[in-house]
């Protein structure tokens, strides 16, 4: 045995599921080492076996070289190159005679998800395909959605401690080769940073992790991936992570979606308005509620307010902490959601739904206005696309609410122009955030 | 690549903010029939020196006002960026400080003062400490959110109006030209227009564009006030402060939720306001910054915001305002007449110099 095999052997002598298994190809000895987890072996072998038969029968005689380049790659003795070929998963054949290894790509465990639905976004009457965490299958969807000569894919390795497949997709011709090349850079100069999720992501393209919208669209359906190619922006794809990452995330995708397109004009219109409507709904009903009720009542009609008043009688504090507190419950019943088990959820849900519809009203303790009013708010939130939009929009509406406890309409208002201007300073790679289509609009900010 | 729009909207939304407020109660006073000679008058004068200024401008591509100063000397950029300093900052302590005493009146009477101002102020910074290019965007979504609503409640104002209080359509009576109220209405356009010399460079717009702007502005001005001599007629609208807004007020809208619309339009005005006092201040804090350029423009910013801050505190009520206001004319008519008049000089002379140096 040669010192390498040796070496080999010894770095995985703590891996269990590291195989080392002596075969005759052709007549020739061989080894086979690899990651029993990672690889289908016995079907591996019985390949190799039904290939080289066949290739037998068809020339009679085969060299060394011949044969090993038939099976795979070539490569010479180097430690760290085998060891990180097995790590990927790989497939190594040692030929003893002639002491050189072959890399080959083997039948792989199915370790990934099949195709399936998505999971967090839903259409009505479009396509059905998703993500999935592998990154080869990603890339291989969005080929087939976006099958155009103009596609380009480039891969990055990153990482130190691991090493994490990264993949950049862009069109070229529609998208700005200057954004690429800003973002290209960035991968290559962090290439040791450890990339395991969207903030370590955010990090090594130089963007601030602070900001209260994301600088990501994430989406897990290939067709908008395909429509943001096209339309010149640039998708990320992380391996293990099955969404794809398209930047930079600008503020008409929050109201529209690619599937929109299925619909005819008038619809597609109607659906844009009523995101539109949904967020301004999300962002300023709750506050108008508390500026109305506690700061300003004297601009509701006398029926209204009477209405209005009557439903607040006998709740013993103000409106602003009405409304906090239930907002509260709302929020924990909304991240208890994701977090409880399928099968307890939907009762959980129902019990809270109960106690907040009927007990918390009956108690006194808020105004059933109220209730209709927030149950209203949450569902508008939902209409926006995206949901880490909808998280940012959910966010937002507490500066509203805050500063319409303490100005009442004059606050509602305040706040619309802050979170405006704050939307409006928003660039990514020089890219504004409030552009709508096309990305040419690179400035410079002072 | 063509950024008119955002000029166009800016000039607009800035426009619109300041017209509603003292600009007809001036008028109404400067005549007392024949309002639209007044009007006409005031706008064709501004009208003029617009265009005066964006000739001059145009000798001069791709520089802003302060390089166009700076290039013909210290002197010069003394003599005519100092005053302008001036004129914005006054017109922020005046801005800011009439329209928190308007806010405390009409809605807000429990919220103190210096409450209500601070919130302007604060916006207003935020806004002008992230740069031009935010405030100009900001405008086009304020724009798009809340000029719809602003046109509604315009077209809606013409509820109770007299068609009779027109005439006399005309009397040879340019009286008005002798009134200082007339002088005051100026307030309304003088020196906002000086923002189109500073955004040349980030905002690269057409001539045209900005000259439609204006035109599409003159209903608005002649309307805000006749709306008022229309519905009360002149005596009863020449006691009342703020007359549009009293019209507002007498609006029924019956299947609005709300009793009067005042409020909404106000504020939405007041937005318009704060992004008037944001794109000021930017402009004052790029002046001052010039004279040391190593301090970010973003803290020059934000101490002018605590200097004018503490200068409207100092105000202590509406007598005091006025008072302002008559103190601020010179320099506003400054503004209005010698820096358009003075660019186009340099640019021709400028223009001059290069015949000579092609020659």
């Amino acid at each position: 045995m040669d010192q390498t095999l040796q070496d080999l052997i010894y770095k995985f002598e703590d891996n269990d599921d590291f195989f080392l298994q002596r075969d005759f190809f052709a007549d020739r000895p061989v080894y086979l080492l690899g990651l029993k987890s990672l690889i289908d072996m016995a079907r591996s072998r019985t390949f190799i076996h039904q290939y080289l038969d066949q290739a037998i029968s068809n020339n009679t005689a085969l060299s060394d070289g011949a044969l090993m380049q038939m099976l795979g790659e070539v490569r010479g003795t180097n430690l760290q190159d085998i060891s990180s070929s097995v790590y990927d998963g790989k497939f190594i054949i040692y030929f003893e005679h002639v002491q050189q290894y072959v890399v080959a790509e083997p039948v792989p465990n199915l370790l990934s998800r099949l195709f399936d639905t998505p999971t967090n976004e839903n259409v009505l009457q479009g396509t059905l395909s998703s993500f999935v965490e592998d990154i080869d299958h990603n890339i291989g969807i969005a080929r087939k959605q976006f099958s155009s000569e103009s596609l380009r894919v480039k891969s990055f390795s990153v990482g130190q401690n691991q090493q994490k497949r990264i993949a950049l997709l862009f069109a070229e011709g529609h998208v700005d080769m200057a954004l690429v090349e800003q973002i290209i850079g960035q991968f290559e100069t962090y290439i040791d940073h450890d990339i395991n999720h969207i903030q370590d992501l955010s990090r090594t393209l130089g963007l601030s992790p602070w900001g209260s919208i994301a600088k990501f669209k994430t989406t897990e359906m290939p067709q908008e991936a395909a429509h943001s190619l096209k339309t010149g922006k640039v998708v990320i794809f992380v391996d293990r992570l099955p969404f794809a990452l398209v930047l930079p995330n600008l503020l008409w995708d929050m109201f529209c979606l690619d599937n929109d397109h299925n619909y005819s004009l008038p619809l597609m219109i109607v659906l844009r308005s009523l995101r539109i409507v949904g967020v301004l709904i999300t962002l300023i009903v709750p506050a108008l509620y508390v500026a109305l009720v506690a700061v300003n009542p004297e601009v509701l009609r006398i029926e209204i307010a009477l209405t209005v008043a009557q439903s607040r009688e006998g709740v013993p504090y103000p409106a602003l902490v009405e409304i906090i507190l239930i907002l509260l419950i709302l929020e924990l019943i909304m991240e208890a959601s994701v977090r409880l088990p399928r099968s307890i959820g939907p009762t959980i849900t129902m019990v809270g739904g109960i106690i907040l519809g009927e007990a918390t009203v009956a108690a006194k303790l808020v105004s059933n206005l109220l209730i209709i009013i927030l149950a209203a708010t949450t569902i508008a939130n939902s209409t926006v696309v995206g949901f880490q939009n909808s998280l940012s929009i959910r966010l937002f509406k507490y500066l509203l609410l805050l500063l319409a406890a303490v100005y009442g309409v004059l606050g509602i208002l305040a706040g619309v122009v802050i979170i405006c201007a704050y939307v409006a300073s928003l660039n990514t790679f020089g890219v504004p955030y409030i552009s709508i289509t096309r990305m040419k609009e690179r400035g410079n900010h002072g | 690549m063509d950024k008119s729009h955002y000029v166009m909207l800016m000039y607009l939304i800035m426009h619109l903010g300041l017209i509603f407020f003292m600009y007809p109660e001036n008028i109404i006073a400067s005549t007392d029939a024949v309002h639209w000679i007044a009007i006409v008058s005031g706008l064709a004068v501004q009208f003029i020196f617009i265009a005066i200024y964006m000739k001059g401008l145009n000798f001069f591509p791709g520089k802003d006002i302060i390089a166009i100063y700076g290039s013909a000397g210290l002197g010069v950029s003394l003599v005519f960026l100092v005053p302008i300093v001036l004129y914005f900052l006054m017109i922020n302590i005046i801005t800011v400080r009439a329209y928190s005493e308007i806010i405390s009146i009409v809605f807000l009477a429990n919220t103190p003062l210096w409450a209500i101002m601070i919130l302007l102020m604060l916006v207003s910074t935020y806004i002008a400490a992230k740069g031009v290019e935010t405030i100009f965007r900001t405008g086009l979504l304020l724009g798009l959110l809340f000029l719809p609503m602003i046109l509604l409640i315009f077209l809606a104002s013409f509820q109770n109006v007299d068609w009779n209080y027109v005439f006399p359509l005309y009397e040879n009576d340019f009286t008005f030209w002798t009134r200082p109220t007339f002088y005051q209405s100026f307030f309304a356009f003088a020196g906002s227009f000086l923002f189109l010399g500073f955004v040349r460079t980030h905002f690269p717009y057409k001539d045209n564009k900005v000259y439609l702007t204006v035109l599409s502005l003159v209903p608005f001005f002649i309307f805000s006030v006749y709306v008022p001599v229309l519905t009360f007629g002149q005596n009863t609208a020449s006691t009342l402060h703020f007359p549009y807004v009293v019209v507002i007020d007498t609006l029924q809208i019956n299947w609005l939720i709300f009793d009067r619309i005042t409020m909404f339009f106000l504020f939405t005005l007041i937005t318009f306001i704060m992004l008037f006092t944001s794109l000021i201040l930017w402009m004052t804090s790029r002046i001052v910054s010039c004279c040391k350029p190593s301090i970010k423009q973003m803290y020059y910013t934000q101490g002018l915001a605590v200097v004018i801050y503490i200068l409207c505190l100092l105000v202590p009520d509406w007598k005091k305002v006025e008072t302002l206001f008559t103190w601020n004319a010179p320099l506003r008519f400054y503004c209005l007449i010698a820096i358009p008049l003075s660019v186009y000089y340099l640019g021709l002379r400028s223009r001059r110099k290069m015949r000579h140096e092609h020659a």
